[in-house]
Formats: C-alpha cells, structure tokens, sequence
C-alpha cells in the first residue's frame, strides 16, 4: 500500500492488549483521519458513555499524506467524546508535531484507545511491539520534564504525546502535547488521558513510508505555500503584540520561525526565544501562534481584514504566511482592492494592560500543565477581568484578591484550577461552561460587561461577562467575544458551521470564501443558498484537511481546488479528484451527524437552541439576527445538505447515495 | 565539535543568525526519498536531534574527514565503503554487511552513520552522506531545505 502503513492499533487498557485492524478496513472510502475515525466511532459506540468513563474511545489517525514529505501532512487527528464540550458530544482535536508520521515509520496508521489501565501506564511503541509500561516515574510531571524523561528513558529520537498535570487532574480542557509545543487542546482529551490512567505515549519507528509519486511530491512542495525557501533568520523585535496591545519591550525580544509538522515547507509557528519561565529563573522558549498574543495584552480585540475570508485570484494567500510575516504583496490594481484591504478596528475591551512577563508565565503554564490556551485567554482571564469590573466576585473567595494584571494572581488561579485546589479549584476545573452554571448562569453568565466599545460605531457593545457561545466553547470569530470584528455575513456563515458543529471549528473551518460570492449575498445572507453552499464547501474541506491530511493554513486555496485531491494521489497513487473527496467528504459528515443523533440527541431544536441565543448581543455594528432569518437559513442548509427539514436528520435517499443504508436503518430513517 | 582534523566538503546548518533551523525534518525526508523513494529514519544520511525544550534543533551530517576512519575500518572497503577520486566515503549499501564497524569508528558523537542496529539482519545496513552523488544539483537537503538553513561547506 502507498501510502498508508498498513495497520491500526487496538490498545485495550483494561486488559493491556493489543490487536491489529487492516487500514485498508476503512481506506480508501473514508480517505483516511477524520474520515476514519468517524466510521470506526460510528460502527463501534453506543450511547449512554461519559466522556471521562472506561467506555469512552479515543481514536487517533494519521492521513495517507503524513510521513510522505508532503508538506502538512504531518497533521494528525484525535477523536472521542469530549469532556470539554457542553453537553458532552463527539468531537475532534487536531494535532502537529513529529509523532504522527514516527507512529507510521513504526508501521501504524492510527490507534484506538480503550479502557482503563488499573494502574497509572504510559504506552511505548517501538515498531511492532506495544508495550504497557509504569508511568510512576513520569506521573506528576510537567509537559516539557515529562518528555525529556521519556527521552531519557527510551534514547533520543523518540516522539511522545504526554498530558501535564491537567490531565492528570481531569481538568476538561485538559491537552495533549508533542513536540514543538503542539497540542491536540480543543476537545479536553488530555483529561480522557488521564481518566484512562494514561501519562504518555511514546514511539519510535524504524520502517518506511513508501509514497507513490517522489516527482510530484516534489511538485508539490514547490507549489504549496509558494513563494518560499529563503533564510528565515532569528528577528529581535522592539514591540510584541498588535492592534492597541503593543509592548514596547525593554532591549527587545527575539523572533524566530518554526514548522509545526513533519515535512512542512513553512514556519508559522513563532519561538518567543528567552522568555520568563514560571517555574524558575531558567529563561525558556515558547511557541506562539494565533491567540497566544493575547496573554501578553488584551486592551482591544483582534482587528478584522476581509482579505481573511474573502478572496479574489489576484489577492488570496495562506494564513501561515501571517505569522512569519511573509505575506506576498497585495495586487494593488486589483478592483477590489480597497474593500478587501481595509481593516475593521477590534472592540476596545480594557480586559488587561500590555505585560510582557506576566504574558510569558500565562502562556508557560498553559504549556506546561497542559491546559487549552484559549480556554485560558478568551474565557477564563476575560471573565475573570470582566466579573471583576462588574462586582460579581465579591462574595467569592479565590484565596487571593481577583487582578488579572498580576502575574501572582494569573499564577494562583491557573495552580488553583490545575490542581483542583479548595472548592472553586474544583468547579473551574470543569471548564468555564460547567463552573459558569453551577456558580449561577444568570448572575456569574449573563450579567453584561459595561467597559467594551466599538470602535466602528463608537457605541458601548454589551457582550455579557462569560464569552460562551455554543457547545461550550467561547466566541470565535462570531461577531461577538473573541476576534469578533467580523461583518455580519462572515459571522452568519461561521455560525452555521458552529451549529453543525459539537466545538469550536474556525480552527479547522476558518470561512474562505470568493469575494465575487459574497457580492452577491452581503445584503441577505440568510437567505442566500450560494452563502450555504460556501458553508458547505468549508465545512467539506475542513472534513478532507483532517482526513487526507493537511492543514488549515494552507487549505483550502480557492484558485487550487485540486490540491488536496493532487496531494492524496501523490501519497497513494490512488486517482482522485476534488469532487471525489468532496464525496468522502460528505460521507464523513453524515458520519458525524449520524453519532451525534444516535447518541447526543442532535436535533433541529437542540442545535438552533444552542446558537441561536449567542448571536442576540449586538456584533460591533450593533447587528443581530431575527428568528426567522436564522430558521430560513437553516432550512436552505439542511435542504442543501438532504437533511429533513424537522429534525435535522439526514434522509435515507441522502445516506444511501453516500453508501450508508446501514446508518439510514440505525437511525430508524423512513423508506421515501 | 572540534575533532582537530581536517574535512573535505560537507553539508553544515547556518547559524541561526543567518536562518533558524525550522525543525520540519524536510532535510531527513528529501535525503531518504531521494536515495531510497522512501521517507524512513533508517534510511536518511543526516539527522535532525529536536531539543523538546528549546524547540532550536541540530542538523548532524557527515563532514568527510579527510583521513576517513570509517573507510578505514571498514571489512569490505571497496565494496561496501568506496572513496570517490576527491575522497569522499560513501557506502555501496549492496556491498555492506551490516556491520557497524564504521559507525563504531565515526569521531563524532552523535555518530553521523545512521546504523539501525535492532534491523533485522538481512536488511540492516549502514548509510551516510554522500553528497548526493551525481546528483547534479547538487545535495538534496540543501537544494530543499524550506529556510536554507543548510549550507555546503
Ligand atoms: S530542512 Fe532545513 S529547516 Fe527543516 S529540519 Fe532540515 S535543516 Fe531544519
Ligand atoms: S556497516 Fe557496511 S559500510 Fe559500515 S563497516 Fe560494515 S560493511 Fe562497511
């Protein structure tokens, strides 16, 4: 097989067992990550599993691309029921670093956790052998010690997955950590981790990985994130931070450039070098990318460029180009050029001044216990400042007086929560939406924060205190909270792809979409099937990035529709095209959709009930959306996506055109 | 490392003054893909050792000694280790027996022969830089590292 390893790993905690399933199972129908884990989740739950329980199963998988030097295809995928969702739901967290393609090298596409180990273990792999080993030595450990210790224990080379004490304390937002500071953090699986008595998995692989097309591997990694191979040398910055939150930082800070996977042709993650450690006066390096910026200062939200998601031939390129500051210059003779290249200032939000340090301990301890970052910033420290400014936490007594500008305070909170200290150690430690309704939703919730202003209109917005949107998580990019200066057909189609979601998704889904389209529909989104038929397309992508594998800062690219499809033949020699993944695609989302209504009860009412309410505060144009405008647009999308229009369920003449009469009959769908 | 003898040409990383290694492992990838047509750490010439906590990594390639103590120590030199006419070392893997008495040999710690010593017999071999050898770009890692952090020296 080109390609793939060839097998999958069933680890059975409970009895330490070890049993292979063929790839070949599930590929090529299911493509490979995501698609595959959706399909083995749905063949293999049933309902009525806690995310923290034995029952609950973590799958993880690579893509047919990962291991090949196909840039991106380092990406790899964890899915299970996530105790970081609200209520408990299926979910995904996607994962960089190195490890995915060691665990091909060692002849593994993927693993299926189960069970529980009675006694705490991590997992080594090397090659063949699995072996269940004694995590004593390592329970305990921060992130970055525990995997020197597995270094020191089984030789360099070696590549970990491991949790922090998070984890270890079941915090929900609790993630998985490998090289490269990257993390699988959205769903909370570092604390199943720890449910499981599970530290670390370790692996080393000697074997090969055998890709069908050298010559268009080479191809591609020309074309893909061009223009690119030049020096990337280490910058001394005099300011850190942007858009009303810039430092300037004494004899300045040192910047350089880090690939995030196996064999990516970029390097946008940014290494904050010599940074303030807050476990001793050792100077440490740190990983930035995207909301880590907002540790450091939070006086303004993220400014909005429509350039971000609508694009023209002339003017598109990949996000990843941000981040090492290599964006091509724009066409400036392209008609459009103006509205796609002017910004939309951010909210003033007067969360925390500029510190630097203090940034730097935030984002160490994130790291180091092994805690989702923009848990951390968006939603705790925000609601905390916020809760603060409006006397909500008087009669709360955190041990130590409430500032979110000291560094001793961002210390004693973030120990508080990871340890599960004294009683709202405990509560915060489910994760702010849990800690949010056992406080009292109405009060510590909703009650609105009156120190945000828009800088379009020049109007207070009243966002509340918690900046909770659906499932759970915290606004992104959704015209309100975090980065929420999005214009309304932007946050109408983000919405959407968060409602048909069970966390987060601008991480993977982040709505591109042609700026001809949007021309079309900016003045009634929520009528427009061509702006569904945008969601769809995202939504799609978003599937085949987790499933091929790539990443979501190179894709898609919407003058390259073939790019992922070029990618997979490359690494399979299977021919494929983009309306054949497009196809997978799909099968994969009904998957999801499918294991969502069999064992979360995902309905109509269930989902437009969890995303209809966070889009009543105003956006920073003071809009909101109407009821029946939100339910015409969810009618046009489940009719696009061959949903009935009631329930939400997928019909049977939609299952089966996708091959799944199997899941047509488990969710008693009528013949028609 | 100052081993105080003399090398002949060699792949060598940059400092990162002038361009900070990427830690993207392309480097290993394209030497293995392009000897072998396969992405394996068994099979790459030249190593890249992550630092887990600095996150700066280190690219370890073969500097050709001139005096080439692995040739040297080689049984069955001339069929397994070759010396090219400017005497570069290289090894002929279909003549290699798996020995590992070169990478034994090898001055440099970490050794710069990749030797995989749990490889089943049959199929273990050593391999090192050769400079991608007729090759006429050139050596590939160099021609491909995405930073041009690798330099011929
Ligand atoms: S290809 Fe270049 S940037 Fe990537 S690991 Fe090798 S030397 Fe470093
Ligand atoms: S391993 Fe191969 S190249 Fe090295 S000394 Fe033995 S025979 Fe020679």
């Amino acid at each position: 097989m080109y390609g793939y390893a060839g097998k999958i790993a069933r680890i059975n905690l409970t009895d330490r067992t070890v049993t292979q399933i063929p790839t070949s199972k599930y590929v090529p129908e299911n493509i490979g990550g995501r698609g595959v884990c959706n399909r083995i989740f749905w063949d293999e739950m049933r309902p009525g599993i806690g995310a923290l329980e034995p029952g609950n199963m973590l799958i993880y998988m690579t893509g047919a691309t990962t291991g090949t030097g196909i840039p991106t295809g380092g990406r790899s995928v964890f899915t299970g029921i996530s105790p970081n969702s609200f209520p408990e739901q299926y979910a995904w967290s996607g994962i960089g670093g190195m490890v995915g393609a060691e665990l091909k090298f060692a002849g593994w596409d993927g693993f299926i956790i189960e069970g529980r180990a009675d006694s705490r273990v991590y997992i080594y792999i090397e090659d063949d052998r699995i072996e269940f080993l004694d995590a004593s030595p390592l329970w305990g450990l921060l992130v970055h010690p525990c995997q020197r210790k597995l270094e020191e224990l089984h030789g360099d080379g070696v590549q970990s997955m491991v949790i922090g004490p998070a984890g270890e304390n079941l915090m929900r937002n609790a993630s998985i950590t490998t090289s490269n500071d990257n993390v699988a953090a959205k769903s909370g699986f570092g604390a199943v981790f720890g449910s499981k008595n599970l530290k670390a998995i370790t692996i080393r692989g000697t074997g090969d990985v055998r890709p069908y097309d050298i010559e268009k591997i080479f191809d591609l990694r020309l074309k893909m994130g061009s223009p690119y191979m030049r020096p990337s040398p280490l910058h001394r910055e005099a300011t850190h931070g942007m858009d009303g939150n810039e430092i300037p930082v004494e004899g300045g800070w040192l910047r350089g450039q880090v690939a995030c996977s196996h064999g990516c042709n970029q390097h946008c993650n940014r290494l904050m070098i010599d940074m303030k450690s807050a476990f001793g006066d050792e100077r440490i390096n740190q990983v930035e990318k995207c909301v880590g910026i907002f540790a450091y200062g939070f006086q303004e939200d993220c400014s909005w460029t429509p350039i971000q998601n609508y694009e023209t031939e002339r003017n598109h390129f990949l996000p990843c180009k941000m981040l090492s500051r290599e964006e091509p210059e724009p066409d400036t003779g392209d008609p459009h050029f103006s509205e796609l290249f002017t910004p939309v200032r951010g909210d003033v939000t007067n969360y925390w001044k500029p510190d630097f340090d203090k940034g730097s301990v935030m984002m160490d301890m994130c790291n180091e216990y092994g805690i989702d970052k923009w848990d951390v910033i968006v939603w705790y420290m925000t609601w905390l400042s916020m809760a603060k400014k409006e006397g909500l936490l008087d009669d709360l007594d955190f041990g130590m007086e409430v500032d979110v500008e000291s560094e001793a305070f961002v210390r004693h909170f973030l120990d508080m929560i990871t340890y599960r200290r004294g009683k709202y150690g405990s509560i915060f430690a489910e994760g702010m939406a849990r800690a949010i309704r056992k406080l009292g939703k109405e009060k510590y919730g909703d009650t609105i924060y009156r120190g945000r202003y828009s800088q379009m209109t020049g109007e207070r917005i009243d966002v509340p205190v918690s900046l909770e949107t659906a499932w759970g998580h915290s606004y992104h990019w959704q015209g309100r909270g975090f980065e929420a200066t999005i214009n309304k057909p932007g946050w109408i189609a983000t919405s959407l792809e968060l409602m048909n979601s069970s966390r987060d998704v601008q991480t993977v889904a982040h709505h591109h979409e042609k700026f001809e389209n949007y021309l079309e529909y900016k003045d009634d989104p929520c009528h427009s099937p061509l702006l569904v038929e945008g969601v769809a397309f995202d939504e799609n992508k978003a599937e085949i990035k987790d499933s091929v594998t790539c990443c979501d800062w190179q894709s898609p690219d919407l003058y390259w529709p073939d790019m992922e499809a070029e990618m997979f033949t490359a690494a399979t020699g299977i021919p494929m095209t983009a309306a054949q993944l497009s196809e997978a695609a799909e099968r994969s989302r009904l998957l999801f959709r499918a294991i969502l209504i069999r064992d979360f009860g995902r309905c109509r009412d269930m989902e437009v009930g969890a995303i209809f309410p966070t889009m009543q505060y105003p956006d920073p144009f003071g809009q909101t959306v109407g009821w029946d405008e939100w339910n015409d647009l969810v009618d046009i999308y489940y009719k696009r996506r061959g949903y009935d229009i009631k329930t939400g369920v997928p019909t049977r003449p939609t299952l089966e055109k996708y091959g799944l009469g199997d899941v047509a009959s488990a969710l008693g769908c009528a013949a028609n | 490392m100052d081993t105080g003898r003399s090398y002949g040409p060699h792949v060598a990383q940059a400092p990162p003054e002038y361009s900070l290694c990427a830690g993207c492992n392309s480097c290993e990838i394209i030497c293995s893909l392009v000897h072998d047509g396969v992405v394996s750490p068994s099979r790459r010439r030249l190593a890249v050792r992550r630092d887990i906590r600095t996150m700066m990594h280190t690219v370890y390639s073969c500097q050709h000694c001139t005096d080439h103590p692995c040739y040297d120590k080689c049984p069955k030199k001339g069929t397994a280790m070759k010396l090219t006419p400017d005497g570069v070392a290289y090894i002929d893997e279909s003549g290699c027996i798996g020995c590992g008495l070169c990478h034994k040999a090898c001055v440099f710690d970490p050794p710069r022969i990749n030797y995989v010593k749990s490889a089943p017999k049959e199929t273990r071999r050593a391999r090192k830089c050769d400079m991608c050898l007729g090759r006429p770009e050139g050596p590939a890692c160099v021609q491909w590292c995405p930073v041009k952090c690798l330099t011929v020296v």
